[in-house]
């Protein structure tokens, strides 16, 4: 083939074109290369992708579980009522009185009453307890006028004030009004979704160390190899190529996992939300993550993996020379 | 082509490996290292590969000034020139082919061009035959082989070989010296370390001793 005693023609340096090229060809080498790694060692890289898919599944659960929240609370938000409680001995003609008068009131769009027999009944299909509330010598509910405020009056300012007149009305034993509590479960989702952010922030700093340390095992495992590519003229870039990508697998397969997960939970819990959400009188139905969500997700987690392994490899493989 | 100027190398807490050493090889020119065990013939060898620094003195490759090379810079300097080591070096997840195709894909070879030569180098060290099967399927000698074909596939300027036939049976020894020779007759510059002093002498080369990190003689062979 090649003979000896002849000058051999010589190799022609690759042009730019050419080392373009390759390099492409190289990144497809490694990408299947350091999969091909994984695919061997599946104790240690199960284990591993299951630890991001975990990290990253639990943040994502209770997001979306949040997310959820404010979804119900905002349909009640909508409602935003006051509730009159009136005396047990009203009579109906004040009650009539008291409901026109509030029906005047611009601020007022809807008034709906509920005579304390209604009331009973309602709770009677409600909670199941007849043989209780049977037994009852009278009825302990109060005939109830529920307000709804026209759209334009649902600033809190204008809701308390509309509450302190209402308490002054004769015959309302009490005023209750819906935002208060809306108000309360609002500034408790902020409070939970503070923490959310800041156990996601510290679970996605725990994949980062995950990532590092299977990678930098793996190059201290391939120290003899990268001291010979080192030997022949391997660049540390050429030599980390294989590791980065090996990060970005380890992102790519714990966040998909992450993803099952985040859907599993979701669809075991589905029902039971179902059930006590009717329980309030709401319809629901359950938010799951929507595409771009998913993609977020599963694309953090390679950003996460990538970077992981750049630390482990940015400070490994400079220190491994040939000696 | 290798130019060392008045070299020392002295390694933490150790003497002197190479003491105000002189030597220079011109292109083209082949020759032999030799010296008792610790007469720094490895030491020589790592300063012209970069693998290590000098402690004082100059060092040039190609009329270049490698001394204080940035460690950026070392990976295209390693890619002139080819390194045989005693150990072979090889990898072992990895079949011939691949082995030998390392440094054209490091250096960014189109893959025709890698085939062609990697099955030069191969039929060159008479192991074309053996492409696709891994170096843990093979002898001594052959692995030996594979290194060497790896470390002339891009065609080096300079091939550095230390101890290339450390524990091969007299016969290989002396293909594996004959093929460095035909290396030499191409035009590369060759500088084999080995303690093989009858094989060496045969070969009608030049010879360096070494001896305490000093050269005791730089003679050329009598034509
Ligand atoms: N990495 C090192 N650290 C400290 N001392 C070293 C190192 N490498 C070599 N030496 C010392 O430098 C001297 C020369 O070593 P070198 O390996 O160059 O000798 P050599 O001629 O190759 O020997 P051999 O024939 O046994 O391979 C020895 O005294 C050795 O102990
Ligand atoms: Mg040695």
């Amino acid at each position: 083939m090649l003979n000896t005693r002849r000058q051999p023609k010589p190799l022609i340096r690759p042009n730019r074109s050419t080392r373009l090229y390759s390099h492409l060809r190289d990144h497809l080498r490694s990408l299947v290369f350091s999969l091909g790694k994984l695919y061997r060692q599946p104790l240690a890289t199960t284990l591993t992708i299951l630890m991001i898919a975990v990290a990253l599944a639990l943040p994502a659960c209770m997001y979306i579980l949040l997310d959820n929240l404010r979804a119900v609370t905002q349909k009640w938000d909508d409602s935003g009522q006051i509730t009159l409680f009136l005396n047990l001995e009203t009579s109906e003609n004040d009650i009539e009185k008291l409901r026109s008068r509030a029906t005047a009131l611009e601020e007022i769009e809807t008034v709906e009453y509920v005579s304390a027999e209604q009331a009973l009944d309602e709770f009677r299909a409600l909670s199941e307890l007849d043989y209780l509330i049977d037994g009852l010598a009278e009825n302990p509910l109060p005939p109830t006028l529920t307000l709804t405020p026209s759209a334009s009056a649902k600033a809190p300012d204008t809701l308390h004030r509309l509450v302190s007149d209402f308490r002054s009305y004769p015959d309302v034993e009490h005023v209750q009004l819906d935002m208060q509590w809306l108000q309360r479960l609002q500034a408790i989702s902020d409070v939970v979704q503070r923490a959310i952010t800041i156990i996601g922030i510290t679970l996605a700093i725990s994949v980062l160390l995950v990532v590092g340390n299977s990678i930098r095992l793996d190059i201290e495992n391939r120290r003899d190899e990268i001291e010979v590519t080192k030997l022949i003229g391997a660049t540390n870039r050429f030599i980390r190529r294989p590791f980065l990508y090996g990060g970005m697998w380890y992102g790519l397969l714990g966040g998909v996992i992450a993803l099952l997960l985040v859907f599993t939970v979701l669809l075991v819990i589905e029902q039971p939300a179902q059930r006590l959400v009717t329980l309030y009188n709401s319809e629901f139905e359950l938010i799951f993550p929507d595409f771009w969500q998913g993609l977020g997700l599963v694309t953090t987690s390679i950003a996460l993996g990538v970077s992981g392994s750049w630390l482990a490899v940015g400070r490994h493989i400079a220190r491994i020379e040939p000696s | 082509m290798i130019e060392l100027q008045n070299v020392t190398k002295r390694y933490p807490g150790n003497r002197e490996a190479l003491a105000q050493l002189n030597l220079v090889l011109e292109r083209g020119e082949m020759a032999f290292l030799t010296g008792p065990s610790g007469a720094g013939k490895s030491t020589l060898l790592k300063l012209v590969a970069a693998i290590e620094r000098p402690t004082h003195g100059q060092i040039f490759i190609n009329q270049r000034n490698i001394t204080h090379i940035p460690k950026n810079k070392v990976p295209n300097l390693r890619r002139y020139m080819g390194i045989v080591f005693q150990n072979h070096h090889l990898l072992y997840d990895r079949n011939v082919f691949e082995n030998v195709s390392l440094p054209l894909r490091i250096a960014g070879y189109a893959q025709a061009d890698i085939s062609r030569r990697v099955r030069a180098a191969l039929d060159k060290v008479s192991l074309l035959n053996k492409e696709h099967v891994m170096p843990i399927m093979l002898s001594g000698g052959e692995q030996q082989r594979v290194g060497i074909a790896r470390a002339v596939v891009n065609k080096p300027a300079i091939l550095l070989a230390d101890e290339p036939t450390g524990n091969l049976d007299p016969q290989l020894s002396a293909e594996i010296m004959q093929l460095f020779s035909e290396f030499n007759q191409v035009g590369v510059t060759v500088l084999v370390a080995s303690h093989d002093l009858s094989l060496i002498s045969r070969m009608r080369k030049r010879i360096v001793r070494l001896r305490g990190g000093r050269c005791t003689n730089g003679d050329r062979p009598v034509a």
